[in-house]
């Protein structure tokens, strides 16, 4: 029972370090012009060496939603309606979460580990003791990076996702590409554009700020900074999901 | 001058200082000597603010830094460097960008002017030509004196050193003892954390021993080796060996 009650104290007092982690972000972001250099270099880093893997992704899941929902239209004789289950899901749902499912790897874990490191052989404290915020200097870059690359890479896994699905349709189902795109594209609403690009900013912000959170707490050794990349990744990937949830069940239903 | 007035510290359940009193004074060398894990490298961080205790009271230079925000803290810090234990030199960039950090961050010098600076500290520890090596290029002792280039970059008036020479050789402890020394004629307050002995008494014009938290005893080495408290006897006990060895 004590160490339920422990724990909980322990997650609570999480809760509150990470609260006061983005209130401090939200502080320091009109000093974040000081650290726009290492927000580009982050931006190389979390923007285009992340491209073929989302690109891959998108390909993948396109096929596959192609392929799945294309044989199970095909029984009722619509397999021309694959154009618009490809399109809607790729853009309302799949894309941004494929999307935010391998940043919340890739991402999550290079911040979780390299924040890690640095707490680890106090450089973390160094920064502060010559006067450097470590939010201002690590946090706010490395977010901003995030925030403005996924919705391009969310775009681009949309885009390669419908493609492949597109030419999938065409060699598998027998599906001439003009009904693909006529389907595709009457089935696509304002709304879902928006709901689909919208969500790549919450995930890239949660993502950015949950690892760093995370790298920060890390206290102990390698086994330790072990512990703190998994978490990180775990509960980043978990956000993605849950968010995607609330904007597929609640925003969705009030627009 | 600092004084440390009856500072408490807890982490989780565990207890890090007891009631700590210390009072050091301008321009010396004082050591803070004691076993690992008696409580030593928490009382650096809370002279420099990166930890607050839970009671009692700091003072530096006359203004008492506890319970203080860090923007209300960074003018007392520009008054210290530190070299940490793990010297804490940022992997990312080279030596010249490590030594020159805290003036690109907050002097208005123009960067002609750092590198004139940075060559010059690098010269007094005798990095001179290693600007532009990057730190994972450097062996230990070259490490250390980096961090202790970058202690030394914005002229503070107190230099904290956390475990200087562990994990050095004895060539490369004394080359680091000597610096520490050659630093302190320049004006600064040392405050020297170690568990060695012999660099303790080498370098220290005050010793304060600590043990589980609680300072044991304060005074010269003279005062260490006259000591009744079986503790300080304990911890001095390689000199009294020596001291016999000597007799012999």
């Amino acid at each position: 029972m004590n160490n339920i009650a422990h724990s909980f104290k322990v997650k609570i007092y999480g809760l509150q370090e990470y609260s006061l982690m983005l209130v401090d972000i939200f502080k320091g972001l009109s000093k974040f012009w000081r650290t726009w250099s290492d927000a580009v270099n982050e931006m190389y880093w979390i923007g285009a060496r992340a491209f073929l893997p989302v690109l891959l992704g998108g390909i993948f899941v396109g096929i596959i939603l192609a392929l799945e929902t294309g044989h199970q239209l095909d029984h009722f004789g619509a397999k021309t309606l694959v154009g618009r289950t490809v399109s809607l899901g790729m853009i309302r749902e799949l894309g941004p979460v494929i999307t935010g499912l391998l940043l919340a790897a890739r991402t999550g874990a290079k911040n979780a580990s390299e924040l890690g490191a640095m707490q680890i052989s106090e450089q973390i404290d160094a920064l502060r003791a010559f006067g450097t915020s470590p939010v201002e200097k690590l946090v706010i870059p490395r977010t901003i990076a995030a925030v403005v690359m996924f919705l391009p890479l969310t775009a681009i896994a949309d885009m390669s996702g419908i493609l492949s699905g597109m030419i999938v349709t065409k060699l598998s189902l027998n599906v001439d590409t003009s009904f693909f795109w006529h389907s595709a594209l009457s089935a696509l609403l304002m709304k879902d554009i928006f709901v689909g690009f919208i969500k790549p900013f919450f995930f890239a912000f949660f993502i950015s700020t949950i690892s760093c959170y995370y790298g920060f707490s890390t206290r102990g050794g390698t086994v330790a900074l072990g512990k703190t990349v998994i978490n990180a990744v775990v509960v980043s990937s978990l956000i993605v999901l849950v968010l995607d949830f609330i904007f597929t069940k609640v925003v969705w239903e009030l627009l | 001058m600092i004084e440390i007035s009856k500072v408490n510290l807890e982490l989780g359940e565990k207890v890090i200082l007891k009631d700590i009193s210390l009072s050091i004074n301008k321009g010396e060398i004082a050591i803070i000597l004691g076993p690992s894990g008696a409580g030593k490298s928490s009382i650096l961080k809370i002279i420099l603010g990166l930890w607050q205790p839970d009671s009692g009271k700091v003072y530096v230079d006359g203004t008492n830094i506890t319970g203080m925000s860090e923007a209300e803290i960074l003018p007392i810090r520009s008054k210290m460097g530190i070299v940490f234990q793990a010297n804490a030199l940022f992997d990312s960039l080279n030596v010249e960008d490590n030594v020159s950090y805290f003036l690109k961050e907050h002097s208005k010098l123009n960067s002609d002017k750092i590198k004139e600076k940075v060559a010059e500290i690098l010269s007094f520890v005798n990095l001179q030509g290693t600007e532009k090596i990057c730190i994972d290029q450097l062996s230990g002792g070259m490490k250390k004196r980096v961090a202790i280039a970058r202690a030394l970059s914005f002229d503070p008036d107190i230099i904290l050193y956390d475990e200087p020479t562990t994990g050095l050789d004895p060539i490369n402890s004394k080359s680091i003892l000597d610096l520490i020394k050659r630093v302190s004629n320049r004006g600064a307050t040392s405050i020297v954390v170690t568990h060695i002995l012999n660099d303790a008494i080498s370098i220290g014009d005050t010793l304060s021993v600590i043990n589980e938290g609680k300072v044991v005893q304060t005074g010269t080495v003279h005062d260490m080796l006259n000591s009744g408290n079986q503790f300080v006897k304990d911890f001095f006990y390689e000199v009294y060996q020596d001291a016999a060895l000597l007799k012999k």
